[in-house]
């Protein structure tokens, strides 16, 4: 496990908070999340059974340069590269995951898309790693409501209403080991 | 004279970001997607630096340090581990086999820059 994902019941539903990644191989657990503007990446290996969800969100933009500084692809990356170092680690490979996106909203009208750039990016993260993307349900000006069956693949995802709770403050920052260095 | 850094790393998406942010402090970047490829460019290359990975397919990172340190002509050669792993078990072994730091994924540019500089000679 990485993260803190908080154990949402005794069904085992997980749900997966922002900043955090999930995966795993236990058929029976779910994983859920609310989105608005940040993105969750699903992934799903059919050959190595195993599946894991990473729910992302991009800082405030600095000067109004979305992903022209940097944190986008920080903490895009960084979220993309640790599902896809957990489902390697379980026995998925790249060429046999397939990849779903989901949230990616644009809630505020008149705000930067910060939800289309999300969206732009986690798209393009996959393309250059390899990964194929069978399904996306991004954009509009509407959160969602995803549960992933991570291990079996299954996904159902539907829009809430716009005053689902969302807490889109907690990832505007990165993991407090993250740059760490420490020299020998 | 320009510092030449080979950056290891099995994500395409990560090796451009470390191109951008070294090139853009100056340095020569060659780039390898995991320790296999790493060692076949350096068998004809030598550069300043090596920033790697840990968990590559084919030849990870530790495998990596300890072939390196292997070699007699990069015995003394700065090896950086970038990675999204923070466990002491993992960092000891990298230190054991070699490495010269320890840098936790996502990094950033400017910690890197500096983190270079100190183990540059």
């Amino acid at each position: 496990m990485i993260g803190a994902p908080e154990a949402a019941s005794a069904a085992r539903r997980v749900n997966v908070l922002q900043g955090t990644t999930f995966v795993t191989d236990d058929p029976g657990i779910v994983l859920t999340t609310i989105l608005g503007s940040c993105i969750a990446c699903c992934l799903h290996d059919p050959r190595a059974r195993v599946g894991g969800m990473n729910h992302f969100l991009l800082s405030e933009p600095r000067h109004g340069r979305i992903g022209l500084d940097g944190e986008a692809e920080r903490y895009g990356v960084y979220a993309m590269e640790l599902l896809i170092n957990e489902m390697l680690k379980k026995g998925a490979s790249r060429s046999t995951m397939r990849a779903h996106l989901y949230g990616g909203a644009n809630l505020h009208a008149g705000m930067h898309a910060i939800g289309t750039e999300n969206s732009r990016f986690a798209r393009a993260f996959l393309a250059k790693d390899g990964i194929a993307l069978s399904q996306a349900n991004v954009g509009g000006d509407t959160p969602r409501r995803v549960e992933f069956r991570a291990a079996r693949g299954q996904v159902r995802c539907r829009v809430v209403g716009s005053d689902a709770p969302i807490d889109e403050t907690k990832a505007t920052s990165a993991p407090r080991s993250s740059g760490d260095v420490e020299l020998f | 004279m320009t510092k030449t850094i080979l950056t290891v790393d099995d994500s395409p998406s990560m090796r451009m970001l470390l191109r951008s942010a070294l090139t853009e402090r100056g340095y020569d970047v060659a780039e390898a997607e995991d320790g296999v490829a790493a060692l076949e460019w350096l068998d004809s290359n030598a550069p300043n630096l090596v920033i790697t990975d840990i968990n590559m397919p084919r030849m990870d990172g530790f495998g990596l340090i300890e072939q390196l340190r292997a070699r007699s002509r990069f015995r003394d050669m700065p090896i950086l581990v970038l990675t999204t792993e923070s466990s002491d078990e993992k960092k000891a072994r990298a230190r054991q086999a070699g490495a010269t730091g320890w840098i936790v994924k996502p990094f950033d540019p400017e910690k890197l820059a500096s983190a270079i500089r100190r183990v540059s000679h």
